[in-house]
């Protein structure tokens, strides 16, 4: 019972949630509101006038889901971040989930997450579409997951991998952990050369071919740039690990 | 343990100044409270109680609940979790009533 | 002697509504705030506040109160502020005393608004005055003012909207919540605040309470137990988290001591938090000329508490003679926001405590 758990029931949800044929034709806003609160930002926020007007500022949203287009301007601006906005037109297998995510780090576009129930269980791998965080947003940024489809109303809400802690690995060569990757990034190193200069990370004898991407990725999160927009690292000979007798024996092998 | 990166908070900080608790010399930032600079620092008892000898740390942090009374540059029972941190002030941990002077 | 016509007594949302409002109508203020900046907890509320437009919904608490500072700003030649200045006392004949600067300072207002918000209750079980015990807001003000970490886990007493909104505000800083518990067999907080809690994977413990906590110079682990239907413990249904860090919060109590002091009739109504003022519809106590307004009043949210100042400023300006054409609209605006506010089911609690004091 959600007043005693927090968690709402699929008798609450019943209310919430469109038909199916609604929500095959593309985005719509579910918004899991079920108690009279003095609270009416989604009615103010949404220009479409999805939101029937609110009588009493009590009144628990009622959304009229063949004008709702799920553009998502209601999500953030909901103080109770309890509106989503899905999406099962994306893909045959997968739908997406568009959630409001006021945590960092940021999860990177392109990267995998875990997606969380309402319980805050694990129950898939998603794919982070899209991270969108703009000034209207006002530090409520949305996340876009995309799930399996039978998991479009379960999935609300993300966390990074459990492998994602402080204590693993990013540079097995130079035995440089997230943790302290991410202590350089706070104290400002942040692009890879510098932290390769720092830490020797991507120094060692892989030369970067195991922690480049792991460090760009969370170097990305960490500004909030995108992968494509990161700086690589310069790269020099030798890309693999020689003899220094090879060198030094010149073309002829001396 | 000072939070460094906040989603929706930057935090204004001062100068970094040193300050004095017991005779060891710690860092905190000028114009905190010395409870938080303290804190900072991972000193959550801030003295004992008078009867009992609990130890004592704070409670509500705005100056309600005086459970944080010190010894400041020699002044005692100053309230630190509003009292702000400025640069070598001396800090003491507060052993009784304190003393009329 | 200093004199001024009104002097507001606390700068938190209600007595900065107060100020503004009242010196809109022309009267001449005195803002009196015993910290260096105004806002009151205002200022560590990091969420976006609920209710309409006209209470900021939507808009963070910490921004709000810029948004305020600003509206003060429009009446610099009415407003006198007086910072890090403590009340310590409100005498017979009228006269304020303030401790500045190691300065005592008096000040004869002609009339007073009582702003002065509430402070956390505390909770009984052994060894409850542990280092690392601490009030939710107290953690809040560490972490959203001082950006300081109260410890690496944390355990919340209390599932009210406070400590809710704490235990998410400690997650956002990267603090871990182990569980939040309550006595009460329902959650007592909004709804969606809970869900987004429980969307983290933190437990929500409703029918349990705290039986001990244990560490010897600070907190090191906690005993929690199971109650029954009669909020009984429930036999054998102990068990221990190790926690560096139990936040309570049980409710706010309101700071009435100066209400006292000149002698307000006042009422103990547990649904406004303990004892409150008796006052009128215009937010006057008994005695006449102090108005109060915000958490003292009776604890509530901060959006009725920034309407609450707006009304008691208004009233306490007309009071003077400072009269508006549009008074009674701007009065009748206050008291239809503070009844939308208060008519939904949660708001049952505050409107049955507020019939006992409401002459």
């Amino acid at each position: 019972m959600l007043e005693k758990t927090g968690v709402a029931t699929e008798q609450d949800l019943a209310k919430a949630i469109p038909t199916k044929e609604r929500l095959a034709k593309g985005p719509v806003a579910i918004i899991e509101c079920f108690q009279r609160i003095p609270c009416n930002p989604c009615y103010t926020s949404c220009k479409r006038g999805a939101i029937k007007e609110f009588e009493d500022i009590n009144d628990t949203p009622e959304i009229n889901f063949e004008i709702c287009n799920g553009c998502g301007v209601c999500v953030s601006n909901c103080p109770g971040l309890a509106i989503v906005v899905v999406d099962e037109s994306y893909s045959n297998e997968e739908a997406l989930v568009k959630i409001p995510y006021e945590f960092l780090p940021l999860p990177v576009e392109g990267s995998f997450v875990t997606g969380l129930d309402r319980e805050g269980k694990p129950v898939c791998r998603a794919k982070v579409m899209k991270v969108l965080n703009t000034k209207a947003m006002d530090r409520t940024p949305l996340i876009t997951l995309a799930v399996p489809k039978e998991l479009s109303m379960t999935v609300r809400f993300m966390k990074h991998h459990d492998i994602y802690s402080d204590n693993t690995f990013i540079c097995r060569c130079e035995e440089l952990t997230l943790g302290e990757l991410r202590e350089l990034i706070r104290k400002g190193y942040n692009t890879i050369d510098e932290i390769r200069r720092i830490s020797r990370a991507g120094m060692g004898p892989c030369q970067g071919r195991t922690c480049r991407q792991l460090i760009m990725q969370e170097l990305a999160a960490a500004t909030g740039k995108k992968m494509s927009e990161m700086p690589i690292s310069t790269f020099r000979p030798p890309v693999k690990p020689i003899k220094l007798g090879t060198i030094a024996g010149g073309e002829r092998g001396e | 343990m000072r939070i460094e990166e906040h989603p929706i908070l930057s935090f204004d900080k001062g100068r970094r100044v040193d300050f004095i608790f017991d005779g060891k010399t710690y860092e905190g930032y000028e114009g905190e409270p010395i409870a938080a600079a303290l804190h900072a620092a991972g000193i959550m008892v801030l003295g004992h109680s008078h009867n009992k000898q609990r130890p004592r740390g704070f409670y509500c942090a705005i100056g309600n609940c005086s459970s944080c009374l010190m010894v400041v540059n020699g002044q005692p029972n100053v309230r630190v979790c509003t009292e702000k941190l400025q640069e070598n002030m001396i800090v003491e941990t507060q052993v009784g009533k304190g003393d009329l002077r | 002697m200093r004199t001024t016509e009104i002097a507001i007594i606390g700068g938190g949302p209600a007595g900065l509504c107060a100020a503004i409002s009242a010196a809109s109508l022309g009267a001449k203020v005195t803002l009196i705030d015993r910290n260096d900046n105004l806002g009151g907890q205002l200022i560590k509320q990091t969420h976006m506040f609920f209710g309409s437009q006209k209470q900021y919904a939507s808009i963070r608490g910490i921004d709000i109160a810029g948004i305020l500072m600003k509206d003060l700003d429009k009446y610099q030649d009415k407003i006198e502020l007086m910072l890090d200045a403590t009340v310590i006392g409100m005498y017979e004949d009228g006269v304020i005393a303030l401790e500045q600067n190691e300065k005592y300072i008096k000040i004869k207002p002609q009339s007073v608004i009582v702003a002065t918000g509430a402070s956390e209750k505390f909770l009984t079980f052994p060894n409850n005055d542990l280092p690392g015990i601490y009030g939710a807001g107290a953690v809040q003000t560490l972490a959203n003012v001082h950006g300081v970490a109260p410890g690496k886990n944390v355990v919340m007493v209390g599932a009210g909207n406070i400590g809710l909104i704490v235990s998410y505000q400690l997650m956002q800083a990267g603090i871990n919540i182990k569980a939040i518990i309550d006595a009460s067999p329902k959650i007592g907080g909004y709804l969606v605040h809970a869900s987004k809690i429980r969307r983290m994977g933190i437990p929500i413990l409703t029918s349990h309470t705290v039986k001990y906590a244990h560490g010897k110079d600070r907190l090191e682990k906690v005993t929690l137990c199971r109650l029954d239907e009669k909020w009984q413990q429930v036999p054998d249904s102990e068990f221990d988290i190790e926690t560096d860090v139990l936040c309570i919060s049980v409710g706010l109590s309101p700071l009435t001591e100066l209400l006292w002091q000149q002698g307000c009739e006042m009422k103990y109504v547990p649904e406004l938090g303990g004892h409150v003022p008796v006052r009128n519809e215009n937010l006057e106590t008994s005695m006449k000329g102090i108005f109060v307004a915000g958490d003292v009043a009776g604890v509530e949210e901060a959006s009725s508490a920034m309407v609450e100042g707006r009304l008691a400023g208004l009233c306490a300006a007309k009071a003077l003679g400072y009269i508006a054409a549009d008074f009674e609209e701007q009065k009748n605006d206050c008291l239809d926001q503070l009844n939308s506010l208060r008519s939904g089911h949660v708001g049952e609690k505050i409107r049955s405590g507020l019939a006992q004091v409401t002459v």
